[in-house]
Parts: C-alpha cells; structure tokens; sequence
C-alpha cells in the first residue's frame, strides 16, 4: 500500500521531470509522445540568450542578497526568540513559525504592489525591492532552522556552562552560540537559495522588465520553442535541485 | 575557600518557592551534599551561589568576601551539569582548555593542563576525539576535568550522576570524591539521590520546601533525624505515632516498647523511628519489646530479603531486613528505637 502510494507519487513527481529532460536534447516535438532527435542545440541557444543570462544573474543577485540580509536578521532574531520562548514569549516564535504558512506569499506582493505604486514609496519594480520581499519570504525558514537547532543543543544550557567557566554575554554569543549553529546557518541559507531561486509568483508580480527573475523569464520561454523551455527549466531544476540536496546533506551530516 | 551562606533568601517571582532563610556553611575541601525532594529549592541553591540566577537576599561569602553581587563570569565556580553541557563543536581537549583560554593562557600551557586533567579523570587518550564520541560517563568526566581547569574557588555540582546508567553511577560516583579530595576541593553536591549523598559527602544538608531541616554527618542525619521529614527521606524506616506512657514505656496503642524516653513527661506525642536493620527476626520468647504477628511480602536483595512485618492492631507494616525473614516475631532493641518530637 505504502509502497504503491510512493510509487504513484514517484511516478507524478519524476515523469514530468524526466520528460523535461527528453525535451531539453529532443530535436523537433509537436504532437508526438516524444522528441525526434538529438541536439544540444537548445542549451547553445540558451546560453546565447541575453535575456536568460541577464534573468540568471538577477537571480542569483537576489538569492545571494537574500542569504546576506537574513544572516543578519535570523541570527539575533532566533536568539532572541530562543530565550523569550523560555522566558514566556512563546507567542512571538510561534508566529515565526506559523508566518510562511497563515501569510500565502501573494498577498505580500498584493500589499507591496498597493503601497509601493505610490508617489511616497514609488520603488515597485526596483531591485532593492525584489530582494527586500525575497528576504521576509524567505527568514522564517532560516530562523525556523536555526530555532530548531538551538533548541536541540540546550543551547541555554551550554550558555550557563560557558558562563561559570568565565564566559561574558558576548564571549558566550561569540564563542558557544555562532560555531554551534554553523552548520544549520549554512543549510539554512542553502535553503533560502534554493527558495529565493524558484521564486515565481511575488517576483513576477513585484518585478520590472530590467530586473526579471529567471523563473519569471522562464515563463516567456514557452510560448517559444518547446526544446528551449525545456532546456532552460533544466537549469533551474538542476540549480534548485543541488542547493536542496546540498542543505539536506547538511542537516544530516550534523552528529 | 571556606564558603558561607548567611541568611540567603530567593523567591522565583510570582510564586512562593525558592528559599526561605538558609545559613549554611562548607569547610575548606569539605564536600556538603544538598538533598531534599524535588521543588525544595536545592537546585536554586546550587544556581544562588555560582551565580546564574541572582536576586536573592542575605550573603553567600567566600573567604569573607561577600560574593553576592559578583557576576557570574567572575565568580571563578566550577560547575558540573546534570546534562553535561559540553561544547559539542569543540574536542574533548578543547572543552576543558575553554575556561583557561578565556584567562588568556598560551595555547601550548592550556593544552598541557588540559591533558594533564584528562589523565587524572581517566581519559588522556580521548584528547581529540569529539563529544558525541563518548558515553555518558565519560563526558561527565570531561565535565569534570573542564570544571576543574580554572582552579575553582569552589566545585558546585548539579545532579551530576542522575543521567547516567547504574552500572556506571556507582564507579563514577567514587571517582568523583577520590578527585574533589585529591584537589581538596570545597564542594556542594546537589542530589535526589539520598544513598549518594550518604556515600559521598562529609556532611549533608537536608532542605524541604525552600528550608534547612537539618545539616550533620552522614552518620548523624541516618542514625539522629532530627524531625519526621528528614527521617522519611534519608534511608528506609518504620515511623509509627505513639504516646509516652511513663517514663522509658512508650504506648503505640497495639504495644507497649521500652525505649529511652529523654526528659519527656508522661503523656507526650512523639513518633517512633526504627530503621529496617533494627529488626531482629524470631527473637526467643520473652525477648524485650517482642512483637507477634506474619511477613507479608518480601523482597530477595541477595544478601538481605527486606519484608513487610504485619503485627495485629498496627496502622501499618513493619519495614524488617535480615538474612532470613522473620515468621512469627520482631524485636526490636530499645537504643534501636530513636523518638522524634514533630
């Protein structure tokens, strides 16, 4: 049972994928099951394509951007949250935690487009913009993964060893809590990446022309030839797929 | 480094636990173990005096020196944690040369102290493994050695054998008192357990619901409890109510027991201790202070089979060990039969 479910789920999950895959080196496919031919032609054209290359950079701007700012942020912020849970502030980590579900990311880029496209704040469209909603989008997944871990070490714990060892606050946030979280900081912003890079939605509402995300330029792909929409999914997938499989590997290579 | 608390009092806000005036004191190199049930305030005690948590009123003074506002950082205690608390991104070297590299040590003088600490505890050769490489006891032990590294003023420890398995509890358990004495370390040792406390401490503090019932010698808290609470939970005991009928005749309503009454007037409530070992089985008729009846049930240890003693009239059972048990009677010698006043 379990195994026919995972089978199906397989089926529906890979097939799609490997069809993608089929086209991407298919010469010619119209109304057929599959592609005639092979070619590399549609990753030469892709890599020709300024447009792509443009969108590709755009989008690694906006993730690397992304990671920086929520280092920043996640940090202080799962630390505060780590000891207001356990001093009774639970609500506040909760709703971190709650937030990327309760909140859909649409209506962030709703409420962006309302009070961005106005004389005040006319910045939608520009590219501090993007990377500001790539941010929040994007932080409680950081913090979440920092939390989690913080709160497996009994971080409070080792604190007050370091403490009565002759630890000061700083040499205790400095010395005990940033080399224990390294490894989840670093899964967690490969995570941050992996979502920022295959950001549709909020970037192709939030975005202008100049500043195109890849998976938004991704969509004019397949009005176009279907080899080459393939071709360029494949690189998403294939850039998506390493930093997901890269932060797993992470967590698990925690001892 | 005689350590002193005077008059400490803390309570946990919004709440009325904590402690409520203790005065107690710990010899230079003594070892004072703190026990009581849990919620008596004996980990609140252990956290008053290497600082982690503050607030409290009274002294707790070291070598005369009130140390009650001094941060916790500077407070120079080695601590060692239920949980272990070691720094799972650092080696078993670098855990306990941690407190010596925040004074600023030379790396080389550091690591060799380091080292020389994991001999003493038993695990030189372990100096680069990682934590999560070692069992239970042996990160204890690190624990140890780390605490000790910055040549503590005073070694508090909190529950520091609770996690571990029995088997190991009892070796790590010595191993722990051979070392404080080796350093002649000045030591509070917080403990559920009243057996290790038994074991292990020069002298033992016994607190209930945030108060000091009683502090003394092992020997002295088993053999002379000085009220009902701290004879219930130091060592397995029989306590019955009784009345004194006269002078060295004690009345419990279903027998009457020779028993040194003090200078307490005839008349007067008390009750009476005995501890299990005191029971002497099938003692020959016309013994003093025989009393009739069956064993209920028992329990084999080996050595010892510790039973249930039901006499006729009693409120309940007779807690007895001896080899053999009993089959139609207990006595019970009157030095054996210790009155408490509460």
């Amino acid at each position: 049972m379990v195994r026919g479910i995972s089978l199906i789920y397989g089926l529906y999950l890979l097939l799609p994928i490997a069809l993608l895959v089929v086209g991407s080196v298919g010469g010619n496919w119209t109304n057929t099951l599959l592609p005639t031919g092979i070619t590399g032609q549609w990753y030469l054209d892709l890599w020709q394509d300024t447009s792509f290359r443009k969108a590709f950079l755009s989008s690694l701007v906006v993730a690397m951007a992304a990671c920086a700012i929520n280092t920043m942020l996640a940090l202080p912020l799962a630390y505060a949250l780590y000891h207001g849970a356990r001093r009774g502030g639970g609500m506040a980590a909760r709703i971190v935690s709650a937030m990327p579900v309760a909140v859909p990311a649409i209506t962030l880029a709703f409420g962006y487009m309302v009070v961005f496209n106005t004389d005040l704040a006319p910045w939608l469209g520009s590219m501090p913009l993007l990377i500001a909603a790539h941010a929040i989008l994007t932080l409680p997944y950081l913090t979440n993964t920092l939390l989690t871990d913080l709160r497996h070490l009994d971080l409070g714990r080792l604190e007050q060893a370091a403490a009565t060892l002759g630890a000061s606050g700083w040499q205790q946030f400095t010395g005990i809590m940033l080399p224990s979280l390294r490894q989840s900081l670093l899964s967690g912003l490969v995570m941050v990446a992996a979502i920022s890079v295959g950001e549709f939605g909020v970037s192709n509402l939030l975005t202008s022309f100049q500043n195109r995300t890849y998976p938004v330029v991704l969509l004019q792909a397949f009005y176009g030839a279907t080899g080459f929409a393939c071709a360029a999914t494949v690189i998403l997938l294939v850039l998506a797929g390493a930093s997901a499989l890269l932060s797993s590997s992470l967590v698990k290579a925690r001892p | 480094m005689s350590l002193v608390l005077d008059n400490v009092s803390y309570h946990y806000p919004g709440s009325t636990h904590g402690l409520h005036e203790v005065s107690l004191d710990v010899r230079t190199g003594e070892l004072v173990a703190v026990i009581g049930p849990s919620g008596s305030g004996k980990s609140t005690l252990l956290q008053l005096v290497s600082g982690l948590t503050t607030g409290h009123t009274g002294r707790i003074v070291f070598d005369g020196k009130d140390m009650s506002r001094t941060p916790v950082h500077e407070r120079r205690m080695g601590m060692v944690f239920q949980s272990y608390a070691l720094f799972p991104h650092l080696s078993v070297l670098d855990n306990v040369a941690y407190g010596l590299k925040l004074r600023k040590v030379g790396v080389t003088e550091r690591h060799r102290r380091a080292q020389e600490l994991l001999g003493i505890v038993g695990l030189a050769e372990y100096a680069q493994r990682g934590i999560a490489q070692l069992s239970g006891g042996q990160q204890q032990r690190v624990a140890l050695a780390r605490a000790l590294a910055i040549d503590p003023l005073a070694l508090l420890l909190d529950e520091p054998l609770s996690a571990l398995d029995a088997s190991v509890r009892g070796h790590l358990r010595d191993e722990i008192r051979a070392i404080q004495q080796r350093f002649g370390a000045t030591t509070l040792l917080v403990t559920h357990d009243q057996e290790e406390a038994l074991v292990m401490a020069d002298r033992v503090a016994m607190l209930k619901d945030g108060r000091l019932l009683q502090i003394a010698t092992p020997r002295e808290i088993y053999e002379r409890p000085a009220s009902r609470a701290v004879a219930e939970f130091v060592g397995l005991s029989t306590i019955l109510p009784a009345k004194v009928a006269s002078p060295g005749r004690l009345d419990l309503g279903f027998a009457e027991l020779a028993a040194d009454t003090g200078t307490r007037a005839a008349g007067a409530q008390v009750h009476v201790l005995v501890r299990p070992e005191h029971m002497q089985p099938d003692p020959p008729p016309g013994s003093l202070n025989r009393l009739a009846g069956r064993t209920g049930s028992q329990r084999y240890l080996g050595a010892l089979t510790r039973y249930d003693f039901e006499v006729p009239g009693a409120a309940k059972t007779f807690l007895a060990e001896s080899p053999i048990p009993a089959i139609q009677a207990i006595a019970i010698a009157p030095e054996h039969i210790r009155l408490l006043d509460d």
